[in-house]
């Protein structure tokens, strides 16, 4: 079968019109992003300059001083049922349930109290690999009979198959969906209840013990980092592509090691003077009670509705 | 790049999550009960090195590390980078948490791998070193875009396009971080040799 027999042809200038269109409304939403974003840059400066932040990526668990329904609940129930729903978001095969658990997971968000910048921050980490997948995956589907396929004049090798929106589509929304329900998962209880939750739950209590230990010297390594990034600057230090830029980046991340390295024996000699490793305390004690079960239960219903109706609605 | 949650079918993605629950239980018995606290520690470092960002022309790629980080821990670097990838997703969402699994083979592997070559292809001279360090560098990388092109392929056929693409799109990184890799060593094998497994002359 002769693939581009049934493709729709459109004059170049439509692509043209079309990309320019595109273009200019990417350039629109990302000045009134920047727009925003200075503005509150400017309040945040007027409210608190007194209290300066050393760094500029904040905890997991920078909300978890909040209340909400998500704070209150028992971190084990939290922890089963909210990845069990999120697996079952991951299965899902259709762009309606999918937009039903971003739903949820807007509506957790919500409940949460989480400021909404941190799950935008999210959703942003995400955006290149997921734009990548939307524009790619059109470009290079292969095509089957059948499909609705748009080709361009003078760029009959670049025919545009719709139906591979389908699925990237589909990765976005799970994706959305998911990264939603990131904040009220781990950012609804500090780090050590969170860790202390899972080695009750059974996963091994030095699993939790080094994500603590890896979480807290991200930031002391972030400053240290900023600083040797700092002083190679003032020494008139411009990251370029060539050899040199390399060379320094390369002696930059010898030094960082060097730097850590020590660090880590000093800090271990400091933990074992403290009574490291001698006994294995659990410093909270966690009571499920019947809200957490219910909370539990909501979204394992959740999950397992969302797969039904995904799995036999219209079969 | 980090495969984000949405994209491993259900089967792969808890496939992926076995597996490398079993190398990271090879990964931890091959490592000192004690010296855990410390790959926690020096993990935070890899983490930070692998926010830096190198140009390449108008844009620009951060690194990924695995060759430097199986270079320096061995065995124990496979649980090095599940937890630096637990970090980024937690912290960044850099890799979906359904993708957990898939995205420590993808990484994770390569530095084992890396390891590896780099033990068979280290002398006992600075210029050795430094060869089978760009080596072990770049391989690692070439290895981890293989191992995301073959997980994208089975997450469908309509992916398969982006699997070719995204190797494509390794190769410039490739270099940048044997290049990387074989400066750090340099740096670690002139500073800090003891770091290398060189073998100190008797007088330190």
């Amino acid at each position: 079968m002769e693939p581009r027999a049934e493709a729709i042809r459109y004059p170049l200038f439509a692509l043209l019109l079309w990309g320019g269109g595109a273009v200019l409304a990417v350039c629109l939403a990302a000045a009134v992003f920047r727009a925003l974003k200075a503005r509150r840059e400017r309040l945040r400066q007027f409210q608190d300059d007194a209290a300066p932040r050393d760094w500029s990526e904040p905890a997991i668990d920078a909300s978890a001083h909040l209340d909400s329904p998500f704070h209150r609940w028992d971190p084990r129930v939290k922890i089963v049922s909210l990845l069990f729903f999120i697996f079952c978001v991951a299965s899902l095969a259709r762009l309606s349930t999918g937009a039903a658990a971003i739903g949820l997971g807007l509506a957790a968000a919500r409940t949460a109290r989480i400021p909404w910048s941190r799950s935008f921050r999210r959703l942003g980490a995400m955006a290149g690999f997921l734009l990548m997948l939307l524009i790619v995956t059109p470009l290079t589907a292969p095509i089957h009979p059948g499909d609705p396929v748009v080709v361009f004049e003078h760029l009959e090798f670049l025919p545009i198959n719709l139906r591979g929106f389908f699925p990237a589509g589909l990765v976005c929304v799970k994706a959305i969906a998911i990264a939603l329900l990131m904040e009220p998962l781990v950012g609804t209880s500090p780090l050590a209840n969170t860790m202390e939750a899972l080695a009750q739950i059974g996963a091994p209590r030095k699993v939790g013990e080094m994500i603590l230990l890896a979480h807290r010297y991200v930031f002391v390594f972030r400053h240290e980092a900023q600083r040797m990034a700092t002083s190679m600057e003032v020494r008139g230090f411009r990251k370029r592509t060539d050899m040199e830029t390399l060379r320094a980046t390369g002696n930059f991340i010898g030094m960082l090691l060097v730097r850590s390295f020590d660090r880590t024996q000093r800090v271990y000699e400091a933990m074992l003077s403290r009574g490291y490793g001698e006994t294995t305390r659990s410093h909270v004690a966690f009571t499920a009670r019947k809200i957490d079960w219910v909370k539990g239960a909501f979204w394992i219903a959740a999950g397992v509705a969302l797969l039904v109706v995904d799995h036999f609605r219209g079969a | 790049m980090h495969i984000s949650d949405g994209v491993l079918p259900t089967s792969v993605a808890v496939g992926t999550y076995a597996a490398a629950l079993v190398v990271a239980g090879w990964s931890a018995r091959k490592t000192k009960g004690e010296d855990l606290p410390k790959i926690a520690v020096v993990t935070s470092a890899f983490f930070v090195a692998s926010l830096i960002h190198v140009p390449i022309g108008p844009t620009s790629v951060h690194l990924l590390l695995p060759g430097l980080v199986g270079i320096l821990l061995g065995p124990s670097g496979f649980i090095s980078i599940a937890l630096g990838l637990v970090l980024q997703s937690l912290l960044f969402q850099f890799g979906g948490i359904t993708a957990l699994g898939a995205n420590s083979l993808m990484m994770g592997l390569p530095a084992l791998a890396s390891w590896g070559l780099f033990r068979l292809m280290k002398g006992d001279s600075l210029t050795r070193y430094i060869v089978s360090a760009a080596f072990a560098g770049g391989f690692g990388v070439l290895l981890a875009a293989s191992i995301l092109a073959l997980l994208l392929a089975i997450s469908g056929e309509d992916f398969i396009g982006v699997a070719k693409l995204a190797i494509y799109a390794h190769l410039p990184v490739v270099v940048i971080e044997a290049a990387i890799s074989a400066f750090s060593v340099s740096f670690l094998y002139k500073v800090k040799p003891e770091l290398l497994g060189v073998a100190l002359p008797a007088a330190s």
